[in-house]
């Protein structure tokens, strides 16, 4: 795996605190598969450790990041202009695996859906989306997939259902009962907890990307743990063994 | 390229660069960047006679040229890494140090008694940051009369050359560096993180506390260097802040015989080989027939 040289085409702010990132890399990053990451250099001298982000999307050496500012680093990207160079080292972790079922549900909560993209794409009209977020305006986050008519929830009200997305979620669950489906979901930790409770009963097959602080993103520092059910060894990275695990293997 | 080899402790290394414990996974994992082989010698991930879980997160934290970490010395034991990893470095003739620790003296002799001399271990590495459960939690490298002790004790139950990793963290690390010398250390590491803290002012809390390394370390690790290859006749791999070539041919003139590089490699995962090539042309650029060349001539 190289370190890409990368260029930046794009940097576009969407909303609140939510920008979109697309990035000419000189040379391919080979296959990427949904639920996968990259380390991405922050231009500057400011802060000096990569950050990790989903691969929102990639086609044609063309990687697109969808972010949060949640920090310096975010802070700092979010300000660079095109044509700034930096450089990029991935695809990196495992990703979703997709299994022939007769319902897809995938759920995202906020930035959660940078991470599921890439599945969407891939699942098209076969997917069942949920879509949670603060209001009315985040909700052009998604406003790529509205033709796969999205079930969406916002905490103030002011679009589709009033609450969080897993109430949202909860009487579809119910009304498919017995069916065979798998659910993907990525999003804050207390809405994958809610959704742990929700499922409890039938324990629906789910996978889960989470997200944790790196430095490496290679699995070399052992600093992006998340802890599992594995009472030998309870702490596994969310860069190598993740992004992506069973939602039944995780303790939030 | 001019010769970058050395030998430590009678063996043959390629170069004299390394990775600093913990920074470098269980060594595959840098596979599909570059060949393990590359290194000098690889430094294991700090191993116990038993596994250990480690802290929960966060682990990582970025500071203004430094980084926190508090893995908490997460391992899967070295019975494990002996039975599942060193057959890896021993097919890709890979000389290794097997970096150890333990949290009282027992714990450090089960785990250092465990590991059988083979031609491709050069040394074992002792952590010596660790608190000691028995005596109150005070770190093992603190004092000059505990850490002769430890030593000491420590040689006693193994054939294997023996590297004493030193915390910054002390009144006179030439004081301890002796001591370690006098317990009968074969070599030094030179230095380990500095305890650290960070404070968020927004959620005003600690979210973390932990060892300090990176870039800030730099100056501390050189004076250490420094100061105890002056004092002690034993070799000394130096660590701290080494972020490339130039900083890495600065602990060469201080004394260092070999280096280790830990949170570069985060910043850049080919930082380590882009190092050992840089010291080549360093080398070569100046004329020089080896490393030894350059130890310690800014110090003489």
């Amino acid at each position: 795996m190289d370190d890409i040289e990368a260029t930046i085409i794009q940097n576009k702010h969407i909303v609140s605190n939510y920008y979109t990132l697309k990035l000419r890399l000189s040379k391919s990053m080979g296959r990427v598969l949904p639920g996968q990451f990259v380390m991405l250099k922050i231009p500057g001298n400011e802060v000096f450790l990569r950050r990790p982000f989903s691969i929102y999307a990639y086609s044609n050496n063309t990687l697109t990041l969808m972010y949060r500012v949640v920090g310096k680093g975010t802070e700092i990207l979010s300000k660079c202009p095109k044509n700034e160079r930096t450089l990029v080292l991935g695809p990196l972790g495992n990703a979703f695996h997709i299994r022939k079922t007769d319902k897809y549900i995938v759920v995202a909560g906020g930035i959660g859906i940078a991470g599921v993209h890439t599945l969407i794409k891939r699942l098209g009209k076969k997917a069942s989306i949920f879509y949670g977020c603060t209001n009315k305006e985040e909700l052009s986050l998604i406003n790529d997939m509205l033709h796969l008519n999205p079930m969406v929830s916002t905490l103030d009200g002011s679009c589709g259902f009033e609450g969080n997305v897993i109430a949202l979620l909860g009487g579809y669950i119910e009304s498919t009962k017995g069916e065979d489906r798998q659910i993907f979901v990525c999003g804050p930790a207390g809405m994958v907890r809610n959704l742990q409770k929700l499922i409890e009963k039938d324990r629906t097959p789910c996978q889960a990307l989470v997200e944790e602080r790196m430095a490496c993103g290679l699995g070399l520092c052992f600093g992006c743990v998340i802890k599992t059910i594995d009472e030998k060894e309870p702490y596994k990275r969310a860069c190598k063994e993740g992004p992506v695990f069973d939602l039944w293997e995780i303790l939030l | 390229m001019g010769n970058l080899t050395v030998e430590f402790f009678e063996k043959t290394m390629r170069n004299p660069v390394m990775n600093a414990s913990g920074t470098l996974g269980y060594g595959k994992e840098i596979e599909s960047l570059w060949g393990i082989e590359t290194l000098g010698a690889y430094v294991t991930k700090g191993l116990s006679a038993e596994p250990h879980h480690g802290n929960p997160t966060p682990r990582v934290w970025e500071e203004r040229n430094g980084m926190i970490n508090s893995i908490g010395l997460q391992n899967i034991g070295v019975d494990r890494f002996f039975d599942e990893y060193f057959p890896y470095f021993k097919k890709r003739k890979t000389p290794v140090i097997v970096n150890f620790f333990g949290f009282t003296e027992e714990e450090y002799l089960a785990c250092a008694a465990k590991i059988k001399p083979d031609p491709f271990i050069v040394a074992l590495e002792m952590n010596l940051s660790c608190p000691n459960i028995k005596k109150g939690g005070i770190s093992f490298g603190k004092e000059p009369g505990a850490v002769f002790e430890i030593v000491k004790h420590v040689k006693g139950v193994t054939k294997i050359p023996l590297v004493a990793k030193l915390t910054p963290e002390v009144r006179n690390i030439v004081e301890i560096a002796q001591a370690a010398h006098e317990g009968g250390a074969d070599g030094l590491t030179l230095i380990n993180t500095m305890p650290a803290a960070v404070v968020d002012v927004k959620s005003r809390n600690i979210p973390i506390r932990g060892g300090l390394s990176g870039p800030i370390l730099k100056p501390i690790a050189l004076r250490a260097v420094y100061e105890c290859s002056k004092a002690v006749p034993i070799p000394i791999i130096g660590a701290g802040g080494i972020m490339n070539t130039e900083d890495a041919i600065s602990f060469f003139m201080a004394g260092a015989r070999a280096i280790q590089i830990g949170t570069a490699t985060f910043v850049d995962p080919y930082a380590i080989p882009k190092i050992i090539r840089g010291i080549g042309e360093y080398l070569d650029a100046h004329g020089c027939s080896g490393i030894g060349d350059i130890v310690g001539i800014a110090r003489d």
